[in-house]
């Protein structure tokens, strides 16, 4: 693929969202039988799917934590989610992503309720289409609430950047790749905490500033799609009528 | 201030701690209560206690559930059983710790002396929960529905079968070595939790 000649036309960007603008998001809880707890959510052409398991025995037993739960993260790419067939398996930047996803997430649980014991957590990516570790920490959040694990907070996360010198919200590829900078960011949204910030490119500090607004500001929005999920799963559809 | 049957989602404020106490499925943090799971909300005014119930959540021992374990470790005074599922909560893991003693006073409603005759290490018991309290989870197999309800011989491995339901004895169908148990109404019947 070529670079377009210009990423914003006239305030809208390539898919005629204005720089404040998400993508459609959609989220989907309990989606997996098998699973403690399970997610499915759709950003745009990003498609993530995540599994929660525990808390269970810790194996091996000399990872074991005599006062906390363990939490362990796997983020994983689908051989079929980019362009170009990724060779499937761990790799330098999934390992990454599954620490600082693990430590996005770590900050909402309460671990000392099961001290001796595992939560698993596996992040799918079907399809990628940029900012898919915010979209995970988003399903993951969902995902640990549908296993019933006790949380301080959901995290919700979004990722803002800079394409042709305009501050914008949830980056889609071609902004990502061709654009100034890309920021994730998750936030736990009732305590406005900020448990995952990272940045490639470059902003100023008034960019940043104006970067950081906006991402609270999508922040919300992923907290309402969140919290609309969670309801659909476990309040029945006769009840809501009322 | 909130009603019961609200759904909440984890972090949500539900009261002051002057108001109410956090119950199940809530926590307090600097002199508020907050949701912690998913769940619909009771008020309870009597006991003064917010608490939100999920739809699922990892499971619980408390007293009175029933469970199945196997016997790892007998001595005269105790059964040490590793605890495998929680009647009610047969699809999730028990989170650990898992492990739990029957002890001799508990083993059966009549008078035993050793509880090495009545358990050997391998057999698979279904206990009632006494107390969570402690460090170790106490059960008991008073009862005609708890007590073993599968083991194999000792000397062949072959599972045993029923000679005296009532002494609890048992006969190996290959070697014919004879042993005792504390049975289970429902021995190798392959069913669970029994009626």
């Amino acid at each position: 693929m070529e670079r377009p000649e210009r990423l914003i036309v006239d305030g809208r960007r390539l898919d005629g969202r204005r720089p404040d603008e998400l993508r459609p998001l959609q989220i989907k809880a309990g989606v997996l039988k098998r699973a403690d707890g399970s997610a499915y959510v759709e950003l745009g052409k990003n498609k993530v799917l995540v599994a929660v398991y525990g808390p269970k025995e810790m194996h091996p037993r000399h990872l074991q934590q005599s006062d906390v739960a363990v939490l362990r993260c796997r983020y994983n790419m689908a051989p079929f989610s980019v362009e170009e067939r990724k060779r499937p398996g761990p790799d330098r930047r999934s390992i990454e992503i599954s620490k600082v996803v693990r430590e996005a997430l770590e900050p909402v649980l309460f671990l000392h309720l099961y001290p001796r014991a595992a939560i698993d957590v596996f992040i799918e990516i079907l399809q990628a289409d940029a900012g898919t570790r915010t979209t995970g920490i988003t399903a993951a959040a969902v995902a640990l609430a549908d296993a019933g694990i006790p949380m301080r907070d959901l995290v919700a996360g979004i990722s803002v950047g800079k394409a042709d010198g305009t501050v914008l919200l949830d980056l889609m590829k071609e902004e990502d790749q061709w654009g100034e900078a890309d920021m994730p960011i998750a936030v736990m949204p009732r305590r406005k905490l900020v448990t995952l910030l990272q940045m490639d490119g470059n902003f100023t500090p008034d960019e940043f500033r104006q970067a950081l607004d906006l991402a609270f500001k999508g922040i919300e929005r992923v907290y309402e799609a969140q919290k609309r999920a969670l309801r659909e799963k476990y309040v029945p559809a006769s009840e809501e009528e009322r | 201030m909130i009603k019961t049957g609200t759904f909440v989602v984890p972090g949500v404020f539900l009261s002051t701690v002057e108001e109410f106490m956090p119950g199940e499925g809530a926590y307090e943090e600097n002199g508020k209560v907050y949701s912690s799971c998913a769940g619909l909300v009771l008020v309870d005014l009597r006991t003064r206690r917010i608490s939100v119930f999920p739809a699922a959540a990892p499971p619980i021992l408390k007293r009175g559930d029933t469970i199945i374990g196997e016997v790892e470790e007998v001595t005269p005074q105790r059964a040490d059983v590793s605890i495998e599922i929680l009647h009610g909560h047969e699809g999730r893991e028990l989170p650990p710790p898992r492990v739990g003693t029957i002890h001799v006073s508990h083993t059966s409603k009549s008078y035993v002396r050793d509880a090495t005759k009545k358990f050997r290490v391998g057999d698979v018991v279904r206990a009632r929960v006494l107390n969570v309290g402690r460090e170790l989870v106490q059960l008991s197999t008073e009862g005609e529905d708890l007590g073993v309800i599968f083991t194999k011989c000792s000397r062949c491995s072959t599972p045993l079968e029923v000679e005296n339901q009532r002494t609890g004895k048992l006969k190996c169908p290959i070697c014919e070595k004879v042993e005792f148990r504390k049975l289970a109404r429902d021995y190798r019947k392959g069913v669970l939790w029994g009626e």
